[in-house]
């Protein structure tokens, strides 16, 4: 045991003296949060300024004074049309055009249906917030326009309305911002697999590459426990970095002037500490990972053009779960990675977290971990660790 | 005291390279011993099979009586080795390598400390010793890996070429090192195809070519052995002879 700890110690002082890799993995850790948070927050601001002042360039406005004086009551600005719109809209300078129909007069007067026209660019993701509003102020004018019209005949209003469609929404304030929560997962998980790369591939493939191995091996410390040591200094390293990336959340939702956006989010000291007990497992199992990858390298170059496939698939994982938007079974809490990432999220939306969740998310990786170490103490013990440079 | 019999290792995937083929020998205590040969004669696999890194095929080796297969981890508190493999941990200054390997070899506190002042005293590094070895020349990565290796005073010293790389003024000084160890009463075992290196230096010298063992003994005896006037022309004599040395 002496031994493990004295090559965890010597491992970590030697990551220390790196400072230029220091800086960047934990400056980088640092700011992810608050740059992150920053763009988000900034963007979802603006698309709610974009409601909230609607400016609707209108053509031929003189033929629907009514209909004007709707959206004007609505505290939608109505504007004169530029000439050339349809290119400014595909520049992304208009949101979106009303059109009203030339024969909108003389269809109103027939009682026929008349036509409006809207005119937009869905692809453009900041036109989105415009466009639903114009389209749901619309439908409401038609519904409130077709009511007066069945009341006129005699006709009850509801008889137009088949379906009366009342939406429920069961979010609590928590539960919003579900693309802020992915991210602040995705981050928090991601720093947890990339946090220890670097000190895991010099404490391997760096030996290897450098020499250093061999003189290692001639000493009374098996193979295990140099394993075993490496590991602990690389998660105990991974450790901080994941630690520092949540403190640059924690510090940005806690304190920062963020643009008020109507989303609740919080991010307490609580939940720091929750997502920690969730991320152990997975900042304890990467670098076992990384130095089995690692150990079966010559070089660091090498290492990591085997590290960067384990990266795709992780980083691939929590985004299927989200795009497949599908129920998660019970046992993904026990997948390594998705079950991080499911509980994760149980955490932000501020769900329970059950022991018995934790226990299991636990159980697989500490297995891997296990399975790892001896892996590289195999490898370390075969006399071709030695052949070659 | 090392003790070699019989020992052989072969490589590749049907053992088709035979490194190492019927190597017998012993290398008392008090005494240097020096392995002779050309590139590729054995030397590097007959030290790792002493080494504990590497496991004979046959024939046994015992180091100061332990077995190096059974006993691995008691033989190596007994053996310090520079092998040919000497990297150091750069972004760790001299003294912190060193002190690195003689705690993984269970030293500790004042009695490390002080070795390891002894070493670098005697090795003229004292003043390196709280640098980083990035910078370090090539005679000064060496000098801290053989400290690295006698860190924990071991009973048996195998060098494998220790001078590479170093300048006139530290091989002297090396070879003054040697001296006083062998003095001590260690054991050591000094591989090298430098002649003149081994001819000042070794009691005994065996000279090993293609895996085997073709002619053991004092400098004059093997000059006496085979009629020539110099140990180099002994070396070349006894290679053509014995093995067709090609050129």
């Amino acid at each position: 045991m002496t031994r493990v700890l004295t090559v965890a110690a010597k491992e970590i002082a030697d990551a220390l003296r790196d400072r230029r890799t220091l800086t960047v993995t934990l400056l980088s850790a640092a700011l992810a949060g608050p740059i992150f948070l920053m763009l988000i927050f900034n963007l979802i601001a603006s698309q709610q300024e974009r409601t909230r002042e609607l400016k609707l360039p209108v053509v031929n406005a003189a033929a629907a004074p009514a209909l004007i004086a709707f959206l004007e009551r609505q505290q939608v600005k109505v504007e004169p049309v530029p000439a050339d719109y349809e290119a400014k809209i595909r520049a992304g300078d208009i949101d979106v055009v009303l059109v009203i129909d030339d024969q909108f007069a003389a269809d109103v007067a027939a009682g026929k249906s008349a036509v409006v026209r809207l005119v937009y660019d869905r692809s453009r993701d900041r036109a989105q917030a415009a466009i639903g509003e114009v389209e749901a102020l619309l439908r409401a004018y038609n519904r409130q326009w077709s009511q007066q019209r069945l009341i006129l005949r005699g006709v009850a209003p509801d008889v137009g309305n088949a379906l009366d469609v009342q939406a429920v929404n069961l979010a609590t304030p928590r539960q919003s911002g579900a693309l802020v929560l992915f991210l602040v997962a995705y981050y928090g998980l991601f720093a947890a697999v990339i946090g220890g790369m670097a000190l895991a591939l010099d404490a391997t493939a760096g030996e290897r590459e450098r020499q250093s191995l061999e003189p290692l091996l001639m000493t009374p410390a098996t193979p295990l426990e140099l394993a075993a040591g490496k590991w602990l200094a690389v998660s105990a390293f991974n450790g901080l970095v994941v630690a520092v990336t949540l403190l640059g959340f924690y510090l940005t939702l806690g304190f920062a002037p963020l643009p008020s956006v109507g989303i609740p989010f919080l991010f307490g000291a609580r939940d720091f500490a929750r997502f920690l007990v969730v991320l152990l497992p997975l900042i304890m199992l990467m670098p076992a990972i990384m130095l089995w990858l690692g150990s079966r390298a010559r070089t660091i170059k090498e290492a990591q053009a085997n590290i960067s496939l384990l990266l795709f698939v992780v980083g691939l994982l929590p985004a299927v779960q989200l795009f497949l938007q599908r129920k998660e079974p019970e046992w993904i809490v026990a997948a390594p990675v998705s079950g991080q990432y499911t509980l994760l999220n149980r955490v932000l939306r501020g769900d329970v977290l059950a022991l018995s969740d934790v226990a299991l998310s636990y159980a697989i990786p500490a297995t891997l971990i296990a399975l790892a170490l001896v892996a590289v103490a195999r490898l370390w013990s075969r006399e071709s660790i030695l052949a070659g440079k | 005291m090392i003790a070699v019999d019989g020992l052989a290792k072969a490589f590749g995937k049907r053992r088709e390279i035979r490194a190492v083929d019927g190597v017998s020998l012993v290398a008392r205590d008090g005494a240097i011993t020096g392995l002779l040969g050309p590139n590729g004669a054995g030397k590097t696999t007959v030290t790792r099979m002493l080494a504990t890194l590497v496991i004979p095929d046959t024939g046994t080796a015992t180091i100061g009586g332990l077995d190096v297969v059974r006993d691995r981890y008691a033989v190596r508190r007994q053996i310090g080795v520079l092998s040919d493999a000497r990297g150091l941990y750069p972004r760790l200054t001299a003294r912190e390598n060193v002190r690195y390997f003689g705690r993984l070899h269970g030293l500790s506190g004042v009695a490390l400390d002080r070795r390891i002042e002894a070493l670098f005293a005697t090795l003229g590094l004292s003043a390196l010793a709280d640098r980083r070895t990035q910078g370090f020349s090539q005679g000064e990565k060496m000098k801290v890996a053989i400290a690295r290796a006698l860190v924990h005073d071991p009973a048996h010293v195998m060098l494998d070429e220790p001078t590479n790389g170093l300048d006139i003024i530290s091989v002297r000084a090396l070879r003054d090192q040697l001296r006083a160890l062998r003095a001590a009463g260690k054991c050591l075992l000094f591989s090298s195809h430098v002649m003149q290196e081994v001819a000042a230096l070794c009691d005994h010298i065996v000279i090993l070519a293609h895996g085997r063992v073709i002619a053991q003994g004092s400098a004059a005896e093997l000059v006496a052995q085979s009629g020539t006037a110099t140990l180099e022309d002994a070396f070349v004599a006894l290679l053509g002879s014995g093995e067709g040395l090609e050129r």
